[in-house]
Order: C-alpha cells, then sequence, then structure tokens
C-alpha cells in the first residue's frame, strides 16, 4: 500500500476510548478479525519468516545450498549493493525538498487566491496517475538530446542542457525530480488542508501584535501543523525507501553502471534476473530492518503526537 | 500596488506549478497524434496532422483490452476483499473488548511501512507452489494482504468517531453483531469507505513490481506490466507508445474529476483535530 | 529500459556468432549450400510418420505457449513467424499456438522467472550458447535429440552453438552477421571516400575526426541498456585473442588466465575511453537504448554503426541502397581472432524441460525450417536462413549478396556468447556503461569485473562447476 495515502489519517484517534463495559465477554470478535490476521499472516508473517530463511541459502528455487551467511558477505562486497543503499539514502533529499516546496504552496493556496480550488486539484493530479505511464513519458522527455533538451535550446538556455538519464552525476537528480513532480501535490493538498484549521483568533491576535504576512507564516502557521509536517517528512521517508522502483526501472533499468540503483531494484534484479533467491533475501532482510528503524520512528511520533492532544 | 504585484507573483507560481504539472500528460497526447515521422522531426511542437492510427494501433496490434480487463479484475477484487476484511476486523476492534486490540492496530500500523519488495521471494515462491503464477489470484492474494493493514487503519480511525451509544442502542434491541454492521454502521460509512476505495484502487491499478514477477503471460499481464514489458519492444515508435500510456491514464483521470472531493477529502480527514 | 540490462537483457541483437570454438560457418554453409536445392516433402508428415498414430496424434493436438524473440536483429521476423503459425494451426486443426514476443528487456528475465515456476512457455528462444545452455546446465531445455530425426536436424546450421553432452539444446533459425555500416553521402559530405570504409582503427579513427569536423556524429549507437558495450565486447575483445580459451579460462580462473583477461579488458576499455572522449560516438549513447540509438542512422543522423545484417537491409529502404556501405568491423586488435568475423544464429529456439507434450512443440519447430518456410523468411525478412537446404542462389539483392558473402567467409565468433549470462549482465554490460558514460576509468571497470566474477563463483556455485566442465570439454 502507498505509504503516502496514510498520511490523513495519521493523526486521528488510536488510544481506545473508554467503551460501557460489557456483560459478558463474546467470541463473534474472534471470527471477525480472524480473516484480516489471516491475511497479514500469509503476506507478512510467512514472507519474514521465509526471506530470513532463504538468506542463508545459495542456488535457485528446487536447488537450494545451505550457505550460513555468506550471502550477507557477498552483498556487502557488491558495490552494487552499498550503491543502491546510497541512492536511496540520497533520494531521501527529495523529501525535504517536496516538504518546503508543497509547504510554501499551501501557504500561498490559503491566502485565498482566486481559483485556488482548481491550481489545488491540478497540482494534486500527478500523485495519483500511474509512474509506469509517466515514466515513459519522462523518459522521452529526460533522454540526452531529448524533449527538455531542444526546449532549453530553443530557449537559448544551452548551458543548461545534460544527459538527463544518461550521465551518472545527473540521473539521480532526474529521478528525484521525477518524484518531487508526483509528489509535491500530496504535500500540498495535506498541508492546505491542515493550514484552513488554523483557528481565526490565533492569526488575528498575531496581526494585532503587528506581524506582518510573512511572520504570520513563520511563526504561527507552520509551528501550529508542525505535527502534520513530521507526518509528512516521515511517510514521505518511508515512501523513498519503499516505493521507487517503477522509476527507476521505467526511466533508467537502474544504469548508468549501477549509478541509479536502488534497493529494490538490487532485490528485483538478483532474485528474479539472476535468479540468485538468497542474495535477494539476504538484502531484503537488510531493507527490513531499515524500515523497522523507520518505522519505530513512526510509532513514537505517533504517540507523541496523541499525548500532545491529550 | 505592491499588493497587486504580491498577488500577481502568487497566481504565477500557481499558473507555472500547473503547467509543470500538466505538461507531461500534454506531451503524451501531443506525441499520441502524430506520426513517428513527425514525432522525429518536430518532438516538442503541435500535432499538425493528427491522427489516431496510434490508439487502433494500440487496440489492433496490443492485447491493450485483456490487459485492461485484468488490471480491472485484480483491482476490483483485491480492493474488494481487502475493503471486506479489513472493515470486519476493525468492527471488532473498536465495538469489543477483547484483549490485544491495540496491539493489532499497532501492528497494522507498522506493517503499512513494511516495503512490499522485501515480501517478494518467499510470495513468489509460495505462488509457485500454489501453481498460481501468470495468473491474476497470484497478484489478488498479495494485493489483498498489502492492503489490509492501511484499510484497518482507516477503519478503525473512522469507527472510532461514530458514538458508541448508537451502537449500544441497536445491541440493545437485540441486534447481532453482524446486524449491527449491516444495519448501523454501514449506512453511515457510505462516503468513508468509497475513499478508501479509491485510494486503494489506485494502488492496484499502478502497481508494477509483483505484476511484473508474477505475470509473465501475455494473457494474463496488468496493464502496467504490459505497458514496461512493451517499452522494450517499441521505444523506438514513440507515438505508439504513449498512445497506449495515455490510454492507461485515462480511466483515472475521469475518477479523478468526478470524484475529486473524495480523493481530497480521504486524504484530509482527521488533520488537524 | 531498463537497463535492464543488466540483468536482463543483453544483448540485443546481438549478433552472436556462432560456432563453439570458433567453428568455421563457411565450411558448414558451403557444404550445405552445394547439397541444398529446396525440395523435400514437408517435414511434419514424413517425420512423424514413423510412429503409431497415437503417437502421431499426440503429436499434432494441444498447446504451444511460443517465447519468441527476433524482431531486434531481424526486422519483420514476428509477423513472418505469426504467418507460419497460421499456417500450421490451419494444417493442424487441432494445435494451437499462443505467441508472446519478448523484447531484448524481457528475453532473460522472462525466462529465468519462468524457470524458477516450471510455468509459461514450451518453447522459448535465447541467445545461442550460453545464455541457452546454462539453462541447459541446470536442466530447463530438454534436448532435441530424439524429438527431431537427426536427419532432419543434419541440414541446421551451427547448432555447434548449442551443443551440450553431446545433444543438441536448440534449434537455429536465421544467421546474422554484425557489419559496420556507412552513410556514402556523408562521407562525401566530409571529405572522405565514400566507396571505402574503414578497414583498421587508424583508419576508422581518423575518418570519425574528418566527420567531427564536419559537424557530423560518426558512429551512431545506443548504451542505456549495456548493448552497444557488450558489442564492443563481442566485437573488439576478441580481436585480442588467439582462442577462446583465454576468456572460458580466465572465467574459470585457471592458473593465471584471469589476470590475462583482465590487461586485455582494460586495453579495450581504455580504447572505448578514447572514443567517447574524442566525441565519436552519439553524445546522448548513455541515455538511448541500443534500438534508439541505430535510428541516428537511418535518420542520417550518424555516418556510421555497427548493427545486423537484418537492420542493414532495411535501413537501405531509408536511407537508399546505394548509399549504404557495409564491412567488417575495423580491425584493432593484434589477437589470432583479430580477423575473423562476427556471426552468429543470435537466437536460437528450444523446448522447456516442462512442457507437457514434448513432440509436439518438436513437431512445429521442425516444420519452420522446411524449405517453403525458410524461403517465406528471406523473402519476408532478408534473414539468411540457418537451413542448407536454402538456395543461396535466391538471394539476389546486391547489398544482401555483399552481406552473405562477409557471413560466410572464414571463421566467425560472437564473444558475448561465452559469458556467462549472469556474469554478462552484472560485469561486461556495467563496466561498458561505466566507460561510455565517462564515469569510471578503464582500471575501475576491470576492478568492477574482478568484484563480479568473484561474486558469481560464490553466488551460484553449482553453475560455476558446471561451467568450469562445459568449457573444459568445449
Amino acid at each position: 500500500m502507498s505509504v503516502g495515502t496514510t498520511m490523513a489519517h495519521v493523526h486521528a484517534e488510536s488510544i481506545p476510548t473508554p467503551r460501557p463495559a460489557r456483560r459478558r465477554r463474546a467470541r463473534w470478535p474472534v471470527a471477525y478479525v480472524a480473516p484480516a490476521v489471516i491475511a497479514l499472516g500469509v503476506t507478512f508473517g510467512y514472507s519474514f519468516v521465509e526471506v530470513v530463511r532463504y538468506s542463508f541459502y545459495a542456488g535457485s528455487l528446487g536447488a537450494l545450498t545451505y550457505v550460513g551467511g555468506a550471502n550477507y558477505t557477498a552483498i556487502f562486497q557488491d558495490p552494487q549493493f552499498t550503491h543502491s543503499l546510497l541512492d536511496n539514502l540520497k533520494l531521501l533529499i527529495t523529501v525535504p525538498v517536496i516538504t518546503l516546496l508543497a509547504l510554501g504552496v499551501a501557504l500561498v493556496i490559503n491566502t485565498g487566491l482566486r481559483g485556488w480550488r482548481a491550481y489545488r486539484a491540478i497540482i494534486f493530479l500527478p500523485y495519483i496517475l500511474p509512474a509506469t505511464a509517466m515514466g515513459l513519458a519522462f523518459s522521452y522527455l529526460l533522454q540526452g538530446g531529448g524533449v527538455l533538451d531542444s526546449l532549453l535550446r530553443d530557449a537559448g538556455m544551452s548551458f543548461l542542457i545534460h544527459d538527463w538519464l544518461g550521465s551518472p552525476s545527473w540521473v539521480l537528480f532526474s529521478i528525484g525530480g521525477v518524484i518531487v513532480w508526483q509528489q509535491l501535490g500530496f504535500g500540498v493538498v495535506v498541508f492546505s488542508a491542515a493550514l484552513l484549521n488554523v483557528p481565526a483568533e490565533i492569526i488575528e491576535a498575531a496581526r494585532l501584535d503587528g506581524a506582518g504576512w510573512w511572520r504570520i507564516q513563520v511563526s504561527v502557521m507552520v509551528p501550529y501543523i508542525k505535527r502534520i509536517i513530521e507526518f509528512f517528512v516521515i511517510l514521505e521517508a518511508i515512501a523513498a525507501l519503499s516505493s521507487v522502483f517503477t522509476y527507476v526501472y521505467v526511466l533508467t533499468g537502474a544504469g548508468p553502471a549501477y549509478s541509479s540503483s536502488v534497493m529494490e531494484f538490487y532485490i528485483y534484479q538478483n532474485g528474479f534476473e539472476n535468479g540468485a533467491i538468497g542474495v535477494a533475501s539476504a538484502a531484503a532482510v537488510v531493507l527490513l530492518a531499515i524500515a523497522s528503524a523507520l518505522i519505530a520512528i513512526f510509532l513514537w511520533v505517533r504517540t507523541r503526537a496523541s499525548k500532545d492532544r491529550a | 500596488m505592491t499588493a497587486a504585484i504580491r498577488v500577481g507573483s502568487r497566481q504565477l507560481l500557481l499558473v507555472v506549478l500547473c503547467v509543470l504539472s500538466l505538461y507531461p500528460l500534454w506531451f503524451m497526447l501531443d506525441t499520441a497524434l502524430k506520426s513517428p515521422q513527425q514525432y522525429a522531426l518536430n518532438p516538442t511542437g503541435l500535432a499538425s496532422h493528427p491522427t489516431f492510427v496510434n490508439f487502433q494501433s494500440v487496440f489492433s496490434q496490443w492485447p491493450f483490452l485483456t490487459w485492461v480487463r485484468n488490471s480491472l479484475v485484480a483491482t476490483v477484487v483485491s480492493v474488494g476483499v481487502a475493503t471486506v476484511v479489513a472493515m470486519m476486523a476493525a468492527y471488532a476492534i473498536v465495538f469489543s473488548r477483547g484483549r490485544g486490540r491495540e496491539l493489532f492496530v499497532r501492528t497494522n500500523i507498522a506493517l503499512m511501512a513494511i516495503p512490499p519488495v522485501a515480501l517478494l521471494v518467499p510470495m513468489y515462491t509460495l505462488m509457485v507452489q500454489l501453481h498460481l503464477i501468470n495468473q491474476l489470484p497470484a497478484v489478488i492474494i498479495f494485493y489483498c494482504g498489502l492492503l489490509v493493514p492501511f484499510s484497518v487503519f482507516f477503519f478503525v480511525n473512522f469507527f472510532r468517531e461514530i458514538p458508541f451509544e448508537l451502537v449500544e442502542a441497536a445491541r440493545m434491541d437485540g441486534a447481532s453483531p453482524s446486524r449491527v454492521l449491516v444495519r448501523v454502521i454501514l449506512p453511515i460509512s457510505g462516503a468513508s469507505t468509497f475513499t478508501l476505495v479509491i485510494v486503494n484502487a489506485i494502488f492496484v491499478w499502478n502497481e508494477l513490481l509483483i505484476a511484473l514477477v508474477f505475470l509473465q503471460a501475455n494473457g494474463s499481464r496488468t496493464l502496467m506490466a504490459g505497458l514496461a514489458l512493451y517499452q522494450g519492444r517499441y521505444v523506438t515508435n514513440e507515438p505508439l507508445l504513449m498512445a497506449a500510456a495515455f490510454l492507461s491514464v485515462v480511466p483515472l483521470g475521469v475518477l479523478y474529476v468526478f470524484g475529486q472531493r473524495f480523493f481530497v477529502r480521504g486524504l484530509t480527514a482527521g488533520i488537524g483535530k | 529500459m531498463q537497463y535492464e540490462a543488466r540483468s536482463a537483457p543483453r544483448r540485443t541483437a546481438r549478433s552472436r556468432r556462432h560456432s563453439l570454438r570458433g567453428r568455421v560457418a563457411t565450411g558448414l554453409l558451403a557444404g550445405a549450400l552445394v547439397a541444398g536445392t529446396a525440395s523435400i516433402t514437408p517435414f511434419v508428415a514424413g517425420a512423424a510418420g514413423a510412429s503409431t498414430t497415437a503417437r502421431a496424434a499426440a503429436g499434432y493436438s494441444g498447446k504451444i505457449t511460443y517465447w519468441f524473440w527476433g524482431e531486434s536483429d531481424i526486422p519483420g521476423i514476428t509477423k513472418w513467424m505469426q504467418q507460419r503459425i497460421a499456417i500450421y494451426e490451419k494444417l493442424h486443426p487441432k494445435v494451437s499456438v499462443d505467441l508472446v514476443p519478448q523484447s531484448n528487456t524481457t528475453i532473460i528475465s522472462s525466462f529465468k522467472l519462468a524457470a524458477q515456476s516450471k510455468t509459461g512457455p514450451t518453447i522459448d528462444t535465447q541467445w545461442a550458447t550460453l545464455d541457452t545452455l546454462v539453462p541447459a546446465f541446470s536442466g530447463d531445455v530438454a534436448p532435441l535429440n530424439g524429438l527431431v530425426p537427426k536427419s532432419e536436424m543434419s541440414h541446421w546450421i551451427n547448432t555447434n552453438e548449442n551443443t551440450y553432452k553431446g545433444q543438441v539444446m536448440a534449434m537455429p533459425l536465421y544467421l546474422i552477421g554484425v557489419p559496420l555500416v556507412w552513410n556514402k553521402a556523408l562521407f562525401k559530405k566530409a571529405g572522405l571516400n565514400p566507396n571505402k570504409g574503414p578497414a583498421t582503427w587508424s583508419q576508422f579513427l581518423s575518418d570519425a575526426k574528418a566527420l567531427k569536423a564536419h559537424g557530423i556524429t560518426p558512429l551512431g549507437m545506443g548504451n542505456q541498456d549495456g548493448y552497444f558495450g557488450a558489442w564492443m565486447f563481442a566485437i573488439y575483445m576478441k580481436q585480442e585473442l588467439n582462442s577462446l580459451s583465454q576468456v572460458t579460462k580466465g572465467i574459470a580462473n585457471q592458473g593465471n588466465a584471469q589476470s590475462i583477461f583482465e590487461s586485455k579488458l582494460k586495453s579495450l576499455y581504455t580504447m572505448m575511453q578514447a572514443l567517447v572522449k574524442d566525441g565519436y560516438v552519439n553524445s546522448n549513447v548513455s541515455s538511448l537504448s541500443l534500438n534508439q540509438g541505430w535510428q541516428l542512422f537511418p535518420e542520417k543522423k550518424a555516418a556510421m554503426s555497427f548493427t545486423t545484417d537484418g537492420n542493414v537491409l532495411s535501413w537501405a529502404k531509408a536511407v537508399g541502397e546505394a548509399n549504404i556501405g557495409v564491412g567488417r568491423p575495423p580491425i584493432w586488435g593484434t589477437g589470432s581472432l583479430a580477423s575473423t568475423y562476427d556471426v552468429t544464429q543470435s537466437s536460437d529456439e528450444f523446448i522447456t524441460s516442462w512442457a507437457p507434450n514434448k513432440q509436439l512443440d518438436a513437431n512445429f519447430l521442425a516444420w519452420l525450417h522446411t524449405p517453403s518456410n525458410m524461403a517465406a523468411l528471406n523473402k519476408e525478412t532478408d534473414a539468411f536462413p540457418a537451413d542448407n537446404r536454402f538456395p543461396v542462389s535466391s538471394i539476389t539483392d546486391p547489398l544482401a549478396r555483399q552481406l552473405y558473402k562477409l557471413d560466410t567467409t572464414g571463421k566467425s565468433i560472437w564473444l558475448e556468447n561465452y559469458l556467462p549470462p549472469q556474469v554478462d549482465s552484472d560485469a561486461d554490460i556495467p563496466a561498458g556503461q561505466m566507460i561510455l558514460s565517462n564515469s569510471g576509468s578503464p582500471a575501475k571497470a576491470v576492478a568492477l569485473w574482478t568484484t563480479q566474477l568473484n561474486l558469481w563463483r560464490t553466488e551460484q556455485p553449482t553453475q560455476f562447476q558446471q561451467f568450469k566442465t562445459w568449457a573444459a570439454s568445449s
């Protein structure tokens, strides 16, 4: 599930509210929860156990041999693995970029410009479009000598021309740019909705104190939606780790020479293109460890937010 | 004067962002209306002699409608099942007093952040053992599992906003749990459920990695997997690929135009309270 | 795409060369050609005749799932295949053939996935030699011996590219060579002799210099998927060798073979690096796939290209046959294999080990080789059928004759076929991308090979042993 979409609800109540005591403990809740537990058990429980087990084996399906920790040694010796890990970390730079841009746009929208709903609706649109299809378009837009380059040339800005997807120093910026393009609208919608809820009295009080527009934004508006911003940042960070495969697959295939490889691609490639299930599983275990750290931060922030409100 | 400049520059900023948001879509459509020769000569200009031949080719030369059907089936079934499963679980969590309820909710929250790729190898081997590779149920089962955590979380939050007295009153009248769910909860959950369904449907419709790995046969591919696999074959026929890409975006565009408030509501409900 | 390359695809049209161990295509071909005038009764009817009616019936009823590739080598071959299928289904109403065309980027990865689940194709196309034999090592390929009569297989050309333990693993369809093509009009524009292409590397460089001075892109190629780099390995690494075992022993890490292999790689990458630094390749080579890069030639935006016979003939229509010059790739290396040409059956067709009714698949494959089908292949696509019953005399186009002569003169090898698929995708392709995108030195590219060779040996221990056995025996 796309983590991004969860943002909205993250803030809702999570501590159980006290309920009137029930007379007897019923059985039906068990039956009602059971299908969900089974679904989670198969998809997540079974997979966690198996992925750890496979990470100690070499060979392909049906012909697996136990090799101990050799797969872990192998991936840490594999420059593509470290490259993939680093690229995921580099793509985290998109998170502050998206957050700041979205915040800025949301603040502007919040001034109640004419047509703000239409603007917001259009800016949000890329977020729901399939990355596969949009990536195809971007591959033509960004390839060396492609559409972007010819637009730059026509605009007399030839010095900006690059092989956006073929140059190792630019390729991650290009992928990051497409991610920003797609995610920006999500941030704008989330932040502008939050800003609508800032009580008018607070703003009015600041204005009476003589604060200008900027000062109000920075000292009143932004702090008021601080928690929302925190959630957004974490969710985007998780997305940067776990849902960039499509962009890489469609735009560059991780090239040139691994320079745009990410963890998802590394796992896909080793597990399914090279048929090295053990190597893929070892990489998946490392990825899960990193994701767990993010999840822990996520749960901690949520808990803190609930306490704030209590 | 300065106020006018300020408003004007803000309008300008938003207009620029809107143009940037829409340009790739425009490029898709514009390219799709050209012949390969026209595109090679003038990739950015307006299609001077619009042709619909590329759209026709997508339907006549590609198994496009089969892919669309597969995507629809995968989306409808996995979202439908996940929604029902999650709703039942959330209902039980919120309106009963079993132990471990908070643990269950927290587990779901944690699982929302698990990268699906980490589950790919075990799920693949499982589907191999079940002989489901190259069949839609393989991805449907996986998608269902991936959708459940967020859906549970969503319904739990929503149900907690429902006054408990409503449920209690119905129970006093002797209604069974299933009757309360169907007669009391469902009628007031329509809009929220629809929101969830949209959000989940977008995920399934757009998903690539799992479909790519699990569905190798031409006839079983989803739209996104088909597009990605045909990219290699038709990469030198830009107009044809762009026509297919554009067609794959259209259903979402239509949904968005008519259901935009559900998107926005889905994303913003519960924020800032 | 995906670079997928990396993994996936590998060479595209690769032209792979035939013959293991540098066998002589010519010898085989020549003999074949002499023998072969078309003729012969349709194979199907006769071949199956021997067996019982029950068996014959089983061989002609059921569903064939065919994952097919070839369009990148031979434009038009998919259409030819669709036509064959229509005819065959009419001939045998109980047979249905589901054709699933693959692309450069999916041919290997799709089969790899299928082999893990033992589902999918009953007939599959792979590139020749190790891309076919590695799956054969692990038992995913059903040998054709016993399914197709030896008398029939004896007409197929270059089956030695795919023979393992005395058994023929796959059927060839066509032969292709990889020539250098040049645009005569652009050569003239640059003040060069349009009728004399570069024969040596220094001539190539001086031609390139002249072209560049006239604002013409000398060489049009694409390496986003890594294939241009892989082609340079296939064509030019080979020119440094005295024998194929210098590569297979290097990969198998026998004695000091790997360090010799690596020093040759370093010279290759130094040469390729200069090519890019001097601006002799299109500047967007790293963001165009091989197929996209090739378009520069028919669009008259590049003066030269390395490509396949099939593409040469199809481009001749775009730039005019009189405007196309073809020759063997310029000689750069000094190994004794430097004079060999780059020809291969490229791709081949085999039956998967999990196909439920292998006779059904075998009958269809063998039927494709009937003279009328082979003649149609040549007629529809200009491809050269890999069958000695095909009459050379029916090649009338002068350009095609010239290409055919190149393909069948002297020894030929396509070196990339001798790399295990994982080594090709994890070392060969990214190392070429590193050099051609100007992001790493030749030493760094060689270091990448060293690392990836070690990883392959530890990650695929069984395959490594099988490779060593095969290399020692071939």
